[in-house]
């Protein structure tokens, strides 16, 4: 494909929300109600330029000289290529729904206009992300995000526990993004770019022998470093094990943001980087990443199996899927990779925004009420009251749990099939990962069918609290949710309800397997159907899902068999009390008091004594002046004294004298060396 | 007026200093408005000497160059110390630093009160004697603006400090008058082991007094001096940079000619030489574990001298490094990458573990600059063109925000005399634009891309990963710094200014106002500057690039 300049049109795609962000938050409040609709115009001006952009299915190019040292020059470029270009539609689509329904959440909210200039400023950075044309670029635009995830998580920052998850998010970002930094740092060094119109080409130049599967390298180890350091900025904003802990704390923010940015986009950017970088991912690199995964993937679906609070829930659940993304690019696949995360924008975003309308529709209007319109104990039987809500729901969840007929069970299943292949190829080991990932996808069954009862099944939980009067939400809200609804269904995707491989998407990115596993699909149905069965039944008998289970009375914080475990870590119990004090800060805040201590401790206290001993010395050796020494040197010092008596009348106290003698005898110095020439 | 640029930069604060000396006591408020204006026109001159500068080329530009002090000591030969002054690539931005920070210095400096006439006339010295030691082309002439700049210092800290000013005034002399001490030892071993070649073909008779030296003369002379061929009465040392900088002019078999190969026990004389120049730049710097004059000389200060002392005068420590340590020592230096190096790595890494246990506010941003100078010095090791471009452009992206953070800082000790970071809450409640600006600054600091903290920290980790000598797990280890950057900001964001507001001394709640809008002017010019620096880094580069690229090409 030739390389063209970039059309100017799409430089557009990224001044204008640069140039809402910066005019909103100038205008401040007086925008009103006129702010979303402002953002939500320029979005849909944006997408519709997607669109037009979208058709020409070429990579494009915008280079800017950004620092000239010498003979050495660090380019910026920009890009649109296919992925490119489905990246751009999905963000503004979703980003789109989403400010329109943001129009009526926060309508009541006095800053609502600072709460959409930080969203045009959070699509400016997500689009530069998409658009980039180097890793440092993306770089760039990263930290871009994580600033706009900052402010959007922290928008409440009069609670407390908004201001410190933000910050949470902010730093546990930052350590996959020193590892980031790091990575790209040394692919620049060892290739001169980290362009990615070159470096494929490049890195045929790279000091890396392909030695076969079996002894490695240094070069390929070097190579390897690379590939999992630059993962590590997947980690962080993917929020992979064990970075993942800001991400269930960042529902602190309004709801249609986590909905836009913890669930369809920014998050999604870890994928997309490995996307673009998948090239040069080393075998034993791409293990690490799959072993990475799976563990996400296992305990972001366990803990939503526990889960009271539903945005907490879903915030588990898209831990967990992301896992799953991160599986797919482990075991070679990023293509399935992304189709996943396509498919699963528009579900979990329409999952987010329809559990936005259910908390929407039970918050209390007296705000000092002792209710948590967030706490699924506190819910159920809406099903009547938010008909709209309740069906958005469920084919969102439907979608989510991976059943056939909708978009999910596409994704998933690609990317099952696909690791079946590759363990078919390299070993019996490699059947870990698509077992795992089936198991998987029948817990996600397990805990979205158990949140769909606990919500919008059974008795109402919440008419105890007077005041509480849930309603349907207005159609400016269930219209978006209802188009993400829509969109989670199979036919947009593939003809074929059952097979992935056929539909555009994959055949687009030009990816056509050469095995293919026909049996995958029955399996993972007949796995889900287990599950299904399991939680139908704990739904029905044993009282609901109020009633413990056996494992969560083993899990139970309170439990005997939690004793020995508390005494090996007894951060064991990461809860929400001591949370902040745990988990990764507390060891930082153990060095940085070491340090402090060293610093009081020993190098000032050094330094004092030595100072001390130095006074210690000169009364000594004034005393032996005053006894020892001779009359001679009694009448050196005699003199000495004298002249001290002299020096001591300037020392009256004033700095103006002080000052005064020094700059006078500094100038008869220089006066003195300059008049003997 | 361009032949005297330079010298009226280091004047006219001078002249300033003596007539706030003698201004009369009656009319003492208008000398804030006199120091303002000379820093105002200090900022003009070097916008001047910006604009006169040619930025293609390599070599230094706007040479002042008078003899001064001419000593014949017989035999010995002569004293020749010259009155040079000059800019190049590497020290115009510091120039300009400095000059828009004494600006700034001045502006925040109006709320004095006490002994105006001293703190003003101490200030406008400080101002001279800073430029002084970025202009000066004479190492006699640089240590003597080096030295006299402990002088004001020790007393604006010592006077108009905070409780413990006189230890922190006594910590701060002791240890910068140690480290000049080591440059100074340094100096005279140098100035014995060069000569001036253009004076010395003068004394031989090669050349007349007034004629141009040409470069065959200048050939002549060293190929004399390298066989031996020069009386020794004849020989005129010198202190000059230029003449320091290329061993043509070192006398064969003195100490610290490149080639005699003297050693001292079983070290040579010039890696000896070496480590005692960065020993005295290290304390100015500064490098751990020599700087624990800095979190109190700068909890102390006065806001405005906090802001000079992090702003400016740790950047002399930096400007020494890259023009005499690098300047007379290259290969010393890029043998010694890797101890130095490591060096920096631990001030930042250590500098940020401090940051984040500090409770005091003005603490814990002292102890940050600690953290954010250790990528001067990381850069600096790393010998490279990025590394070295990235060290002048982190110096200068530090000056801008340690300036700001210093300011905000300021804002609170003004209103409360209390910095203790627990004793506050959601100070975002009474103090909107306040916690903005703090934001901003924060976040450049910690560096978001965008802002200049970032390429500083960007093209020094560049640097040193692409230095072969230098093995990766160091500037590996020193990202560490930025995410602690993060966390120690950003928590102190989240702890001060967020969540329901809350000050432990209820009784000064009403001083809690936001800025005035003296304030906000100051710390909004600095933040834009850091935006566009941040942006267009080419500002910087274009300048600080081909003078680097030269002086590696002349290394060879």
């Amino acid at each position: 494909m030739p390389a063209t300049d970039l059309p100017i049109s799409a430089l557009l795609l990224l001044v204008m929300p640069l140039l809402a962000a910066i005019g909103l938050g100038v205008t401040g409040r007086r925008a009103g109600n006129a702010a979303g609709w402002i953002a939500a115009a320029i979005t849909l001006a944006g997408l519709l330029l997607s669109i037009s952009l979208f058709s020409q299915n070429e990579i494009s190019l915008f280079h800017y000289d950004w620092a000239k040292l010498g003979t050495y020059t660090l380019r910026l470029s920009l890009r649109l290529d296919y992925l490119g270009g489905l990246m751009l539609l999905l963000v503004h689509f979703v980003a789109l729904l989403v400010q329109i329904y943001s129009i009526a959440y926060m309508r009541t909210d006095a800053a609502r206009v600072r709460y959409f200039a930080f969203i045009q400023l959070f699509i400016f950075s997500m689009l530069g992300i998409v658009m980039a044309g180097s890793l440092l670029m993306m770089y760039v635009f990263w930290e871009l995000v994580g600033l706009s995830s900052y402010l959007l998580i922290g928008f409440w920052y009069h609670k407390p526990r908004a201001a410190w998850a933000a910050k949470k998010a902010f730093i546990l970002n930052r350590i996959g993004d020193a590892a980031f930094l790091t990575g790209i740092l040394l692919l620049l060094h060892y290739t001169g770019t980290t362009d990615f119109s070159v470096l494929p080409a490049d890195l045929s130049s790279f000091p890396y022998q392909q030695t076969g599967p079996v002894t490695l390298s240094v070069d390929e180890w070097l190579l390897t470093a690379i590939g999992l350091l630059l993962f590590g900025g997947c980690i962080g904003k993917s929020a992979q094990f064990p970075l993942s802990a800001w991400l269930p704390d960042a529902m602190e923010g309004p709801t249609p943001v986590s909905a836009l940015i913890h669930a369809a986009t920014m998050v999604a950017a870890g994928i997309f980087l490995l996307a673009r970088i998948a090239f040069l991912l080393t075998p034993t690199a791409q293990l690490v990443i799959a072993v990475i995964g799976t563990i996400t993937m296992l305990h972001g679906a366990w803990k939503a199996m526990y889960e009271w609070d539903i945005k907490r829930l879903l915030a588990y659940s898209t831990i967990s899927q992301l896992g799953l993304m991160v599986l797919a690019v482990g075991i070679g696949s990023w293509q399935v990779a992304m189709f996943h995360l396509f498919t699963h924008a528009f579900f979990k975003a329409g999952l987010f925004l329809s559990a936005g309308s259910v908390i929407h529709a039970l918050s209390p209007h007296d705000v000092k009420a002792r209710f948590d319109p967030q706490d699924m104990r506190n819910m159920g039987g809406l099903r009547t009251v938010m008909p709209w809500t309740f069906i958005c729901y469920v084919i969102c969840a439907a979608a989510l749990a991976g059943i056939p007929l909708f978009s999910g069970f596409l994704s998933k299943d690609a990317i099952f099939a696909m690791a079946f292949v590759r363990a078919a190829e390299a070993g019996s080991f490699w059947y870990l990962f698509p077992i795992v990932a089936v198991l998987a996808a029948g817990l996600t069954a397990f805990y979205m069918v158990r949140q769909v009862w606990l919500i919008f099944m059974g008795k109402a939980r919440f008419a105890r609290v007077a005041g509480i009067h849930p309603h349907e939400s207005p159609a400016l809200m269930w219209g978006p949710m209802a188009v993400l609804a829509a969109g989670s269904l199979f036919f947009w995707f593939s003809v074929n309800p059952l097979d992935g491989f056929s539909g555009w998407f994959l055949n687009g990115m030009e990816y056509a397997p050469l095995a293919h596993a026909t049996w995958v699909p029955l399996l993972s149905v007949i796995v889900t159907g287990i599950f299904l069965g399991l939680v139908f039944r704990r739904a029905r008998r044993y009282g609901g899902f109020f009633r413990p289970s056996r494992l969560e009375r083993i899990s139970d914080r309170n439990s005997p068999w939690r004793i020995p475990l508390r005494r090996i870590n007894p951060y064991a119990d990461h809860n929400e009390a001591t949370q902040h004090q745990t988990f990764f800060l507390i060891f930082f805040q153990k060095v940085a008091n070491f340090c402090a201590g060293f610093e009081r401790n020993i190098i000032d206290s050094l330094v004092n004594i030595v100072a001390r001993l130095t006074v210690v010395l000169a009364h000594m050796i004034r005393w032996t002046d005053r006894h020892i020494t001779d009359g001679g040197v009694k009448l050196i010092v005699g003199t000495a004294r004298g002249a001290g008596q002299v020096v001591r009348l300037f020392q009256n106290g004033k700095i103006q004298s002080y000052f005064l003698v020094t700059f006078v005898s500094v100038l008869l110095l220089l006066l003195w060396l300059t008049l003997i020439n | 007026m361009s032949d005297y640029l330079l010298s009226l930069l280091i004047f006219v604060p001078l002249a300033g200093a003596l007539l706030a000396l003698l201004w009369p006591a009656r009319r003492v408020q208008d000398l804030r408005v006199l120091t303002t204006a000379i820093c105002g026109l200090e900022v003009l001159l070097s916008l001047f000497v910006y604009f006169g500068f040619d930025k293609s080329s390599a070599g230094y530009q706007f040479r002042e160059t008078v003899d001064w002090i001419t000593l014949s000591l017989g035999g010995l030969g002569t004293v020749s110390v010259d009155y040079a002054l000059a800019v190049d690539g590497i020290s115009l931005p510091l120039v300009l630093l400095a000059a828009v920070v004494m600006l700034v210095g001045a502006i925040s400096s109006w709320h004095i009160t006490k002994r105006q006439r001293a703190y003003f006339s101490l200030y406008l010295l400080l101002s001279g004697t800073v430029l002084g030691c970025f202009l000066a082309q004479d190492f006699f002439l640089f240590y003597l603006f080096f030295e006299f700049m402990l002088l004001p210092m020790y007393f604006l800290i010592g006077l108009w400090g905070g409780p413990r000013r006189e230890y922190a005034a006594i910590k701060f002399f002791v240890y910068t008058f140690l480290g000049s001490l080591l440059i100074l030892i340094v100096m005279i071993g140098l100035y014995l082991s060069a000569i001036n070649p253009v004076e010395t073909a003068q004394a031989v008779g090669l050349l007349g007094l007034g004629d141009a030296p040409n470069a065959g003369v200048i050939l002549q002379i060293q190929q004399a001096l390298a066989q031996g061929f020069i009386e020794p009465g004849q020989l005129v040392h010198t202190f000059r940079f230029e003449y320091l900088a290329d061993a043509a002019n070192y006398l064969p078999g003195a100490w610290l000619n490149p080639a005699s190969g003297i050693f001292l026990g079983d070290t040579p004389v010039r890696i000896w030489a070496f480590w005692l120049l960065f020993a005295g730049f290290a304390v100015k710097l500064p490098v751990v574990p020599v700087h624990t004059w800095l979190p109190d000389a700068h909890v102390e200060a006065p806001t405005a001298i906090s802001v000079v002392l992090a702003g400016i005068l740790l950047k002399i420590g930096g400007y020494g490094f890259i023009r005499i340590v690098d300047g007379f020592f290259p290969q010393e230096a890029f043998f010694s990458s890797v101890p130095l190096a490591l060096l920096a790595m631990i001030s930042i890494v250590y500098g940020g573990f401090n940051a984040l246990a500090q409770s005091d506010l003005k603490k814990m941003i002292a102890y940050s600059s600690v953290s954010h100078m250790g990528f001067v010095l990381l850069g600096i090791a790393a010998f490279t063109a990025e590394g070295i471009n990235g060290a002048i452009y982190q110096m200068v992206s530090h000056g801008v925000l340690s300036a700001m953070l210093f300011l905000l800082a300021g804002v609170l000790s003004d209103r409360t005399h209390d910095r203790q970071i627990e004793h506050y809450r959601g100070l975002i409640g009474p103090m909107p634009r306040y916690t903005v600006l703090t934001g901003v600054a924060f976040f450049a600091s910690l560096g978001l891309p965008g802002f200049s903290g970032f390429v500083g920290e960007l093209f020094t980790l560049m640097g040193a990963f692409r230095a072969d000598q230098i093995p990766a797990w160091i500037p590996a280890l020193s990202t560490l710094g930025i995410m602690l950057a993060a966390a120690y900001f950003l928590w102190t964001l989240q702890r001060m200014f967020f969540g329901g507001f809350w000050y432990s001394n209820s009784a000064e709640v009403p001083a809690l106002t936001d800025l005035t809008r003296r304030e906000i002017g100051l710390l909004m010019a600095l933040a834009v500057l850091t935006l566009l620096l941040g942006l267009f880094p080419n500002l910087l580069f274009s300048m600080s690039g081909p003078t680097v690229q030269g002086w590696f090409e002349g290394m060879g």
